[in-house]
């Protein structure tokens, strides 16, 4: 009876431990989107895209977002090279599911709406795919904390998490690097059935208007052996922004 | 058919004050543009056309400028050039996009747009497209064409009041034309025009084109549920393809005919539904006329659509029924390509090159055509592209007719 009591005891401690931990883990992201949590932002951002060859190529885009995960609305468009310049994409987030995203290509006078199954597809050329293009909130996620790490030199927490059933997405799972002295996310990690497809860097993080930023994000594409590097340039946070300039009709003006 | 002057000068003088007392910041100001030559090459020769090779070169340089938070301005210019004679050899500046060559320099599009809230006002020469499938659109009736090479066209502008009221979900669209703009449609002396061996020999008059002075109405809703788009549209205007009236002249020794363009009605309806697997789009639309020269028909897509990775590949069918059919001859730019198995394909290679094919066979086996192009891009702004157009049929098939016509295409554009 009392070694029955004692496992009982020792699989409740261990349930609960587990709790803590995936309840930490949960925390630390949360503490992460908080702190990084702004009314918007914007800025031009200049993309090297260096294929497996070191062949370099150069694309800017503009990038102006309103609100902060889950309701947030993004436009980003393309400034150059000149063959793209106007291209844009339209992203919607939702706090219970996938975004939505549209994307406009002028030289046709169209927009696309693109599918939650197209959205593993690269985006124009880059090695972001247009589902890493899409804010992530901290409840479309499980977690669990896989203790601690050190990113650049900077000690962080390391977190694995799922996505939920109602998120789709083309990652079974990702690991997260969260600065412990900041909270800013300094790498993510994510995976296909335990093999790595993409892992995304932040370097060069800066204090701005308040908000722990990286300036520099890098994404290698583990497949195709290519990477893309986005620095950010004249960045801004919380800047007076109207929500009718994040429509498809937006999208459409320019 | 008589141009209007367009008074450039006019226009400029009324909008130079609105635009000096606004200083232009790079943010309120942006412009691109491209020059690019062309070279087509036809092994095969016409009755009507013995050219193998005919060159083309365009100069397009496109601007906006955000005046004020709610008023944006923007304007393009074409500026064109060719062997062959499809582009007019005048240095006129044309507006109004009705010529039967396309005009040497032109205003391709010029209008304000006026935003408040969830209200877009957009007034002038403007591209208006409707529709969500991707290779033919029945509801698409504020796009004329320019179908001077029938396997390429281009789309024109028109020149209208657009009103359009975005709710979140739900968003409407009101456009008013008050100024027809046709399609531009095969020169009669070219080899995109299948003349019938019935008229060989016999002299053709064109006696030009008979524009109708009424104007255009289209309203459609667009509806963005959570995980689907549905539009119903309505048009009620003019249809931007000729039919050709034709009559043996007075003398008896040539055929006049003259391009009437009839009232026309339409009731379209458009869907995207992205599945598990792949995207479902369809469109259709039922035109009716009370003129007895326009034919009465439904014409409908239904289209699946899927990306694997770098590769995007669309398949659909485009089908009609027929419901009344006038003897007349009309331009069969959109029938033409019914009654077809569509589809078309993009491969991404790398960020600067890319391969394309597009192809349509009709169903009774009498036409096809397929398309497959290379594109490859240099550095920040060249591009060449490399492709081939093959096309075979017989006369009796709208595509079909046109199976000398396959050609090479060899395209270079510097953009800025």
């Amino acid at each position: 009876m009392n070694k029955a009591v004692g496992f009982c005891l020792l699989i409740a401690a261990v349930a609960s431990a587990r709790l803590v931990l995936a309840e930490d883990a949960r925390q630390i992201i949360a503490e992460s989107e908080n702190r990084s949590r702004s009314k918007s932002q914007q800025y031009e951002g200049t993309l090297e895209v260096i294929g497996a060859s070191n062949k370099v190529s150069v694309k800017r885009w503009e990038y102006r977002r309103i609100g902060s995960y889950g309701a947030s609305k993004a436009i980003l468009r393309f400034t150059a090279p000149a063959e793209v310049k106007g291209v844009a994409l339209l992203i919607v987030n939702h706090t219970n599911r996938a975004s939505d995203q549209w994307m406009w290509t002028p030289a046709i006078e169209r927009d696309r709406r693109i599918a939650t199954q197209d959205r593993s597809t690269r985006f124009f050329g880059t090695d972001f795919s247009f589902e890493d293009l899409e804010e992530r909130d901290v409840d479309q996620f499980d977690y669990k904390s896989l203790g601690d790490d050190t990113i650049d030199g900077a000690a962080c927490w390391k977190v694995q998490s799922k996505p939920k059933e109602s998120k789709s997405s083309q990652y079974s799972s990702s690991l997260v690097w969260v600065r412990k002295d900041n909270y800013v996310v300094a790498q993510i990690e994510s995976y296909s059935k335990d093999k790595l497809v993409r892992r995304i860097h932040y370097g060069e993080v800066q204090n701005v208007s308040g908000i722990w930023t990286p300036r520099t994000v890098e994404v290698f594409d583990a497949n195709r052996k290519s990477r893309t590097v986005l620095k950010l340039e004249k960045l801004e946070y919380n800047t007076p922004m109207k929500d009718e300039d994040f429509t498809l009709e937006a999208l459409r003006r320019g | 058919m008589t141009a209007t002057p367009f008074g450039v000068d006019n226009v400029a003088r009324a909008l130079l004050p609105v635009l000096l007392c606004v200083p232009a910041t790079a943010q309120n100001f942006s412009q691109r543009g491209f020059l690019e030559t062309d070279l087509s090459l036809y092994p095969e020769t016409v009755r009507n056309d013995s050219s193998h090779a005919v060159d083309g070169s365009l100069f397009r340089y496109e601007a906006s400028y955000r005046v004020l938070p709610w008023l944006r301005l923007a304007g393009s210019f074409d500026a064109r050039f060719d062997t062959h004679e499809q582009v007019d050899r005048t240095a006129r500046l044309d507006w109004q996009d009705r010529s039967l060559l396309r005009p040497a320099l032109s205003a391709r599009q010029f209008n304000a747009t006026i935003t408040k809230d969830k209200l877009t006002a957009q007034f002038g020469k403007q591209f208006i497209r409707w529709g969500k499938a991707d290779i033919l659109n029945p509801t698409d009736r504020f796009a004329p064409k320019d179908f001077l090479t029938v396997t390429d066209p281009d789309f024109l502008a028109v020149l209208a009041a657009r009103v359009t009221y975005d709710a979140g979900a739900d968003s409407f669209d009101f456009v008013w034309q008050p100024r027809f703009t046709p399609s531009r449609t095969p020169l009669i002396n070219e080899r995109w025009t299948v003349l019938s061996q019935a008229v060989a020999g016999v002299a053709l008059l064109d006696l030009g084109s008979r524009f109708p002075g009424r104007s255009a109405f289209g309203a459609r809703w667009n509806h963005m549920g959570s995980g689907y788009e549905l539009s119903a549209s309505f048009y009620d205007g003019l249809n931007y393809l000729p039919v050709f009236q034709a009559a043996l002249n007075p003398l008896g020794n040539a055929i006049d005919y003259v391009r009437t363009y009839p009232a026309l009605r339409l009731y379209g309806a458009d869907a995207a539904v992205p599945l598990r697997w792949f995207t479902v789009k369809t469109e259709a639309a039922y035109y009716t006329s009370p003129d007895r020269r326009q034919d009465e028909y439904v014409i409908y897509v239904l289209q699946f659509e899927r990306q694997i990775k770098e590769l995007s590949i669309v398949a659909g069918y485009a089908g009609d029924v027929i419901i009344a059919r006038t003897p007349l001859l009309q331009f069969s730019g959109e029938l033409g390509f019914a009654r077809a198995a569509l589809a078309a394909a993009r491969y991404t290679i790398d960020s600067n090159r890319s391969l394309a094919l597009d192809t349509a066979v009709r169903q009774n086996g009498h036409g096809s055509w397929l398309r497959v192009e290379y594109l490859q891009a240099f550095g920040q702004h060249w591009r060449a592209t490399a492709g081939y157009s093959w096309i075979r049929g017989d006369n009796r098939d709208f595509l079909g007719q046109y199976h000398r016509n396959s050609f090479a295409l060899l395209a270079l554009r510097w953009s800025f």
